[in-house]
């Protein structure tokens, strides 16, 4: 038997637990700076901040850099200290560039002669924290916070800040999201659990139709249905209810829409298979001994249907908190959420650091929904089918 | 009893890995869209059936840090890369590109009224970014002049397309604010000429719809989601042909010109293809085939007397002081230090 | 009196229901089915009313080679996952089914995980670490990604037919000779069947939809249907990917329609052979 489970368990171990680890790990590792800096890091260590490094400080720098002058690390490192020095890119290729050939008298006149930066203090104190072998660098950027040059936990100014911003974005879209699709989907679910065989055949067809749908098509079908040229537009148009187009697409009325689209039938198909679990002559009991059907429905077939909600509600929320591909084809850019950045900083602006520490507070956010909702309503309910 | 087929699945994708990687390829990245379908049917299909190379091709929007992944994970995709001024400087400085000695090559007199080759890149057509609308909506008279116009929201109501990306729209928001287009560079290079353009930009922003590809800025226009936007000239004039529609662009407003390159990734093992690939995109008549489809200005000059009549008076020919060129040590400079800052701004002024 | 008020209450709120819940599956269904009329239209832009019909984007779609490599590849990576899915997931169904020891819930937790992480996560976290395999780029890193994927569903389909298998019959085969791979095809294989090939259909469904992974891990010669059909979305805007959503659309539906039919199928005998003990 275990001679069965071992191919799947070592392929998911090494192809998915594996790369999942060292991912978080980059939100903490720093690499990066000792292994380019050597002796500018150890050298620092001694440094007590106040003033500027003394000059074996700069000439430990001046050897660094020469060392890596024409090499791709000297790029990767300005890139990798311009996260914590916003500029500082320039001013590292800059010195590598202009760096004397052989080491100058003073090292320490001759950096602060290519650049004016090596004579701050506060550029030194940001260097000698971001020298250690981990950081929590990424952590803290990824809450717009910094350190500032003494050490102490600050927040970052407001042309920067963005992240705190994007997890309330985030978790107001999603449950946003989940509260329209129990409202829009109970009372479908339980139109269906009470038809008869044939009808909810066919209405389950119509919901598995989309389920099965791509979510790249019905995205993009959600863009051309919601334009301003689109169908939904003209038909209202045409009805004479507006006179000019709504902004329905690129902005939150589209991520939502389409969101709740896609997530619909998660919360559908467990609250369906809840309902249909319901005798009937539970209902009729309750009507018989004179409960109004308002009653009935809120102490008997509520409350009878609340895991359904809950199993639904925590797989809806659970897809809608990583969302990427759907807000990012119909969403402006201020409706993106927490996976359009990770996958931003990973394609297109090559932060790793943060689009792990990104990664890793959703991780959390998911880990934690499941355990409380898991919790509450047991973990075999949360699947669809 | 299980293993068996599973290795030969692994010896199945290996060949299909294999397969794959035999053939013969020089793999390009550009900026997709018509002037892509372009390229491939002037300069890419004519090259495979004289070289036996095939060109594959692939699309980015200008984002140097994809070349820098590839170089940094060792996991080359491309070979090949179409770069605007800013990046072929600044890849070059940071090794993403090869340093080649293009003048060794190809005659550089042609090429001497745009500045001559780069450091790594070979310039092979001028792409002017402009300001556009749609004639068959908005009639001549309520149309808009000036960038001055574009901005007035109040004056010329709903929403306009501007591109995701700090480079040409801070310059457009310069020219808006009262800068003569030659003197942009130095405007923006000027202290607080940064703050300038943003403020400029804030004020336009909330009736912005930003645009990531050349594509979607004319599909913007084309249908109705934008009233007028910013626009690359040779996509304004592939949408006029393919949708038989009537864009039209105001070149008296001003417009960004930017030489469009083409460099080498540092470290392909194709080098050698992928050279030959640039040399022959960068010949007269190959530019002269590409142009009579796109109606962009090449960058070589001999592909000039080539054109046919009608393609020359595409060209912004009569305004061409109106034209903001991004090049010059100035502002190169200026883009290299200061462009990753301007960015990470960028992106958070869209985003608040 | 009070009575036939109530039911006339009922009957219209019965009634209310019947209109909502037909309004919901028209907003359920409607974004699926636009695409079907723009895929044939002779204009370029996508927008109704169309200007009339044509049969160009599809002839586009099977005749441009970037989109007929994107359908091979698709076709190529979607067979090879399947197969390595519905080979290492049956094993491990029928291995966890045998055992009884407490940490075989853990390693079915261990094998949905997958399906419970944001694919957001995964794609960006095997980008990293096949990158430094050098598999980014390569048939081989988009196939072991998308397998990660499908694996789940092989698993658990093919878990839920042994339901009600008893392991004794192997035991029973073995003691009269047979060896594991003829008791395993002889006597678990024909109960367990239709599981395995939905779990299949199911793994190549995953595969073939699957479009984050794509997006990380693709270099423009391993481009899927799906991953084109995103950069024709942004990038190279034509009529051409409703004809390719089309194409993808009636895969997937198809495939997915024989899945639940196999499913029924199964739950109807399941049912039979629960009367008949």
């Amino acid at each position: 038997m275990l001679a069965l489970m071992a191919p799947s368990v070592v392929f998911v171990c090494f192809l998915f637990a594996l790369p999942i680890v060292l991912f978080l790990f980059r939100a903490i590792d720093n690499a990066e700076i000792p292994e380019a800096l050597p002796r500018t890091t150890a050298a620092i260590a001694e440094w007590r901040e106040g003033e500027l490094p003394p000059e074996p400080v700069y000439a430990a720098l001046v050897s660094d850099l020469a060392a890596l002058r024409g090499t791709p690390q000297l790029a990767l490192l300005a890139r990798r200290l311009n996260y914590a020095i916003p500029g500082f890119r320039g001013v590292v290729t800059r010195t590598g560039r202009l760096l004397p050939q052989s080491m100058p008298e003073s090292p320490k006149a001759a950096l602060i002669a290519i650049d004016a930066t090596w004579a701050d203090p506060a550029a030194w104190g940001v260097l000698r924290q971001q020298s250690g072998k981990v950081t929590d660098f990424y952590l803290l950027s990824a809450l717009d916070l910094k350190r500032d040059p003494s050490g102490s936990v600050v927040d970052v100014d407001r042309d920067h800040a963005i992240f705190v911003d994007l997890y309330g974005r985030t978790l107001t879209v999603s449950i946003g999201v989940t509260l329209l699709c129990v409202a829009i989907g109970y009372p479908v679910a339980a139109v269906m659990a009470q038809a008869t065989p044939a009808a909810a055949n066919w209405l389950l067809m119509a919901i598995l139709v989309p389920f099965w749908t791509s979510l790249l098509v019905r995205s993009t079908a959600w863009v051309i249905l919601l334009q301003n040229e689109g169908l939904v537009n003209k038909t209202l148009i045409w009805l004479g209810a507006i006179d000019a187009p709504l902004a329905l697409v690129f902005n939150r009325t589209g991520v939502y829409i389409a969101m709740v689209h896609v997530l619909l039938p998660y919360m559908i198909l467990p609250l369906y298979s809840v309902m249909k679990g319901i005798s009937p002559s539970h209902l009729r009991a309750a009507a018989s001994l004179g409960a109004s059907p308002v009653r009935v429905f809120f102490t008997v077939y509520l409350p009878l249907t609340m895991p359904g909600v809950a199993a639904g509600a925590t797989l809806v929320f659970v897809s809608a908190v990583g969302f990427y591909v759907t807000p990012a084809l119909v969403g402006g850019p201020r409706d993106q959420m927490i996976g359009y950045f990770i996958a931003y900083f990973t394609n297109s602006a090559v932060n790793w650091g943060l689009a792990s520490a990104l990664g890793a507070f959703l991780l959390v956010l998911v880990a934690a929904t499941y355990l409380v909702l898991g919790k509450l309503v047991g973990f075999e309910r949360l699947k669809v089918r | 009893m299980f293993r068996k087929p599973a290795v030969g699945i692994a010896l199945a994708v290996a060949f299909m890995g294999a397969a794959a990687q035999a053939q013969q390829t020089v793999t390009i990245v550009n900026q997709g869209g018509a002037p892509a379908e372009a390229q491939r049917v002037a300069v890419f299909e004519p090259f495979s059936r004289e070289t036996g190379i095939r060109v594959v091709v692939d699309t980015y929007n200008q984002e140097l840090a994809r070349l820098r992944s590839q170089i940094e994970t060792k996991n080359l995709i491309w070979d090949v890369v179409s770069l605007n001024p800013i990046n072929e400087a600044a890849g070059c400085e940071e090794g993403l590109l090869e340093k080649i000695d293009w003048k060794s090559m190809v005659d550089p007199r042609p090429f001497a009224a745009v500045g001559g080759f780069g450091e790594c890149g070979a310039p092979y057509l001028i792409s002017p970014g402009v300001m556009v609308y749609d004639a068959d909506r908005i009639s001549a008279d309520r149309a808009p002049k000036s960038w001055t116009d574009f901005w007035d929201v109040a004056k010329f109501p709903g929403k306009r397309g501007l591109l995701y990306q700090p480079d040409q729209m801070l310059e457009v928001a310069l020219i808006a604010d009262g800068v003569l287009p030659p003197d942009v560079p130095k405007a923006l290079t000027a202290p607080g000429g940064v703050d300038r353009a943003f403020r400029k930009l804030a004020e336009i922003k909330p009736h912005v719809r930003w645009w990531r590809s050349g594509d979607e800025s004319m599909q913007l226009i084309m249908t109705g989601e934008v009233e007028m936007g910013y626009g690359w000239q040779g996509r304004v004039n592939a949408a006029n042909a393919a949708n038989k529609r009537n864009l039209k662009i105001v070149w008296p407003a001003g417009y960004v010109n930017a030489i469009i390159y083409l460099g080498v990734m540092k470290g392909t093992p194709r080098k050698a293809d992928a050279i030959k690939l640039i040399q022959y995109n960068l010949a007269a008549n190959t530019l002269a085939r590409y142009a009579e489809i796109m109606g962009l200005p090449p960058a070589n000059a001999d592909t000039y007397p080539l054109l046919s009549e009608s393609k020359r008076a595409d060209l912004p020919g009569q305004y061409l002081d109106r034209g903001m060129m991004q090049g010059g040590q100035l502002y190169i400079n200026f883009w290299l230090d200061n462009g990753d800052a301007i960015r990470q701004r960028f992106a958070t002024f869209v985003a608040q | 009196m009070a009575r036939g008020t109530r039911t006339s209450l009922e009957v219209s709120v019965r009634a209310g229901a019947r209109i909502y819940t037909g309004a919901m599956l028209v907003f359920l269904i409607v974004p699926v089915l636009v695409v079907l009329p723009l895929s044939f239209t002779s204009g370029q832009l996508l927008v109704f009313p169309l200007p009339g019909w044509s049969l160009q984007w599809y002839e586009d779609f099977f005749t441009n080679p970037i989109w007929t490599n994107a359908l091979r590849n698709s076709v190529w990576i979607g067979v090879v996952v399947t197969a390595l899915a519905t080979t290492l997931g049956t094993a491990a169904a029928i291995g966890l089914h045998g055992c009884k020891a407490r940490w075989a819930g853990a390693v079915m937790a261990l094998l949905v995980m997958p399906l419970a992480i944001p694919v957001v996560i995964v794609a960006v976290a095997t980008f990293y670490f096949f990158a430094a395999l050098g598999l980014v780029g390569t048939y081989a890193g988009i196939v072991l990604a998308h397998t990660v994927l499908a694996l789940p569903f092989v698993v658990v389909t093919v878990s839920a037919t042994l339901q009600g298998f008893d392991p004794n019959l192997v035991r029973a085969a073995a003691s009269l000779g047979a060896s594991p791979f003829l008791a395993f095809r002889t006597v678990t294989l024909p109960i367990i069947a239709p599981g395995v090939v939905s779990g299949a259909l199911f793994a190549f469904v995953t595969s073939f939809d699957e479009l984050v992974v794509a997006i990380f891990l693709s270099s423009p010669q391993q481009r899927t249907l799906p991953r084109q059909i995103f950069s024709g979305v942004s990038e190279n805007i034509s009529p051409t990917i409703t004809a390719a959503a089309v194409v993808l659309l009636v895969v997937s539906v198809a495939l997915m329609g024989i899945m639940e039919l196999l499913r029924r199928r199964s739950e109807k005998l399941k049912m039979a052979g629960g009367q008949t003990t």
